[in-house]
């Protein structure tokens, strides 16, 4: 009886376990409802790609589901008003002028400009930002310039960028879409879209610093210089601290191997990348004459981080911070 | 010599030398033909970090005295050093919209080099490998080379009073016969100096402006500067740019605060000379003969004059005496010598008068 009391207990223990387990291991948590917004007014909202002409087949990017609580609330942080985004002062929906074909109202500024242009002229009286200039300028952050300022810039040619923004729930019929794209779906039902699909949006969770190497001896050049023992877990772990609270961070990297891609470029992302000497060889490459050499790739690599990230120290020309200078004994070089 | 024979003169020797000049300047740019395969360094400002690895091998490499500050004292590079004929490459400081960049120095080794053009002794040559090389055993250390250079590149051994020669980057030259980089690029830790032919080194550096828009400024100088040079320099743009960089003002503005000339035109320095110099050996071999021609014709004319006025003369003087005689002759018969003599010494004496009242009416 005791026995059986015990096993009993064990496997409640299990279950109750597992079901944890499985729970946190289900990925998206089903629908926790949205914050409400401070300015009351919708927490999310669908934005369609509304036209004048008829779309029978909703020939168009998906629709995009705006956080808009998310985005308030950061505006409120950065000390900025509703003006940014509803530039004409009246905060209207953007697809109120801005048509998939541009309408006089708009200044015959098409949504997919209205939302995507990064080079936007100035205007006398304020000049609007459009979504990705806005990310684009936040992204100039000292905590992001270092992957953002070189090398992930063309990231939104990737099919993966699109997708962040535009996806939305399946629950969507599609009566439901016609009526979004002639601008004739009822509030209600939009905004109830809208906070299904942004409460939906997957937390994509990075590699663990764990996976990869403690510490990496770069001996492959030395010389002059003893080798450099490069703390990668730290600078990896020192990464994902400082996006670990951007939303925009969480929402667009969406891949597993994010932290990994900006140093380990060029090839599939892999939790095993292939060695820095597969690519950039030690002397002059005749088939890629454009190509850093092994030294260069990685001063440039590590150089051009902590300038864009503003690390003080070390200083480009310290040499022997990095790599301890060797002792001479007859080595040449 | 009359008018119409000297304006004929002049305008034949007008047209002589306006040929000969048209045809010099139109071969100009075939004095240094453009090699194809040449090698050239693209010099990425973005990149350098001052280091002055660069100046150090360049030393090593060539044997060069050591500077007084050592090449670890990274403090002289905020002082707008040039090059000497001692340290054949320097790195400055340059304030972009006051960030720092660095930027080397030594020669951009023109395709159409302007201290070849300028040297009349011939030291200067471009080699097919793209070197501009110079061989001091002709040198007369006039020091023109240093007046031509756009980038004021070549140094002169001041400090030698016997035999000093103009000195400068030599593009490591007998290292490439070798097979070898040349020092500075073998040295530099960051590859901001590409080494590679020329053409594919601006097929790079324009790539690498496609891949980091916003990063350069969209020019490659030495492209086409100065008719074109091995080396060349890729220029950071000031900031983010608002609006496209390829405007004229603003490229001139970044290039200044490099310290680069942008102003040099696209035409070899050694063009704007050729057509004028080009008709000097045509002046000294023909004008000689055009004009001393026309004087010579012009002096036997007139010797040739002379000579028939004088036979004129003598002709008339020898009828007047034969006159004279054959009248005295007749008067010996019919009157006798005395009468004879007389008579002759009376006609002497009128003639000799006449003479002289001819001479002094000619004066």
């Amino acid at each position: 009886m005791r026995k059986g009391t015990k096993l009993l207990l064990l496997a409640a223990v299990a279950l109750a376990g597992a079901a944890c387990l499985s729970a946190l291991g289900c990925g998206p948590a089903m629908a926790a409802p949205l914050e409400p917004t401070d300015s009351g007014a919708p927490s999310a909202i669908v934005i369609f790609p509304v036209g004048e002409k008829p779309n029978p087949k909703a020939a168009a990017m998906p629709p995009v589901a705006f956080n808009h609580v998310v985005h308030e609330k950061w505006m409120s942080r950065a000390n900025k008003d509703c003006m940014v985004c509803h530039h004409t002062g009246d905060p209207i929906a953007c697809t109120t002028c801005h048509t998939i074909e541009g309408s006089p109202e708009g200044g015959n500024i098409t949504l997919e400009r209205a939302m995507h242009a990064v080079k936007i002229a100035p205007r006398k009286d304020g000049t609007p930002s459009s979504c990705v200039s806005c990310h684009e300028n936040t992204m100039k952050q000292r905590n992001c310039a270092g992957c953002h300022g070189q090398l992930v810039r063309n990231a939104r040619e990737s099919d993966k960028w699109c997708v962040v923004c535009h996806s939305i729930t399946p629950r969507m019929t599609a009566q439901q879409l016609q009526a979004g794209i002639q601008g004739k779906l009822p509030d209600g039902v939009n905004e109830q879209l809208a906070a299904e699909t942004a409460a939906a949006r997957p937390h994509t969770k990075y590699w663990s610093p764990m996976v990869a190497p403690y510490k990496v001896e770069i001996s492959a050049l030395s010389g002059k210089y003893e080798p450099c023992v490069f703390n990668h877990r730290h600078h990896v772990a020192d990464l994902m601290a400082r996006v670990k609270n951007s939303e925009l961070a969480q929402a667009f990297h969406n891949d597993p191997a994010t932290m990994c891609v900006t140093c380990h470029h060029h090839s599939p992302a892999s939790t095993t990348p292939p060695k820095c000497s597969s690519c950039h060889s030690i002397g002059i490459d005749k088939e890629h004459p454009g190509r850093p050499s092994l030294m260069a790739a990685y001063h440039l690599q590590c150089m051009n981080c902590h300038k864009d990230m503003n690390v003080a120290r070390p200083r480009n020309t310290d040499c022997t911070t990095c790599h301890k200078l060797r002792p001479v004994q007859g080595a040449s070089k | 010599m009359n008018r119409r024979k000297f304006l004929a003169i002049l305008s034949a020797s007008g047209i002589v030398s306006a040929l000969g000049t048209a045809k010099v300047a139109k071969s100009a740019p075939h004095t240094f033909p453009y090699y194809e395969d040449s090698y050239g360094v693209l010099h990425d400002t973005t990149r350098c970090i001052g280091c002055r690895r660069c100046e150090a091998a360049c030393q090593q490499v060539n044997n060069l005295p050591m500077p007084e500050k050592p090449f670890t004292d990274l403090e002289v590079t905020s002082t707008r050093r040039r090059t000497t004929a001692y340290a054949w490459t320097v790195v400055n400081k340059y304030e972009v919209n006051s960030r720092p960049y660095f930027r080397k120095l030594q020669c951009f080794h023109c395709n159409d080099p302007a201290c070849a053009s300028a040297c009349f002794a011939k030291c200067f040559s471009k080699l097919p490998d793209g070197a501009v090389v110079y061989d001091g055993s002709q040198c007369v250390g006039c020091r023109y080379c240093m007046v031509a250079c756009p980038f004021n590149i070549p140094g002169f051994q001041y400090d030698l009073a016997w035999d000093p020669l103009v000195q400068k980057c030599t593009f490591c030259e007998p290292r490439l016969k070798e097979g070898k980089l040349p020092g500075c690029v073998e040295a530099c830790p960051v590859d901001a100096i590409t080494f590679g032919r020329r053409s594919d080194l601006i097929k790079i550096a324009r790539a690498r402006m496609a891949e980091n828009p916003g990063k350069y400024v969209n020019y490659v100088y030495g492209e086409h500067d100065a008719g074109g040079t091995a080396w060349m320099v890729l220029v950071p743009a000031a900031g983010a740019p608002a609006g496209p960089v390829d405007d004229a003002a603003v490229t001139g503005s970044e290039m200044e605060q490099m310290g680069l000339d942008a102003h040099l035109g696209s035409q070899p320095m050694g063009e704007l000379t050729y057509g004028a110099l080009g008709a000097v050996p045509m002046i000294v071999a023909f004008w000689p003969v055009v004009f001393g021609g026309a004087y010579a014709i012009t002096k036997r004319r007139e010797a040739m004059n002379r000579a028939a006025a004088e036979a004129a003369v003598n002709d008339a003087r020898n009828d007047v005496a034969a006159a004279v005689d054959a009248a005295v002759r007749k008067i010996e018969e019919t009157e006798g010598q005395a009468a004879a003599d007389r008579a002759r010494r009376a006609m002497t004496e009128a003639l000799k008068a006449r003479e002289e009242e001819a001479h002094g009416g000619n004066k």
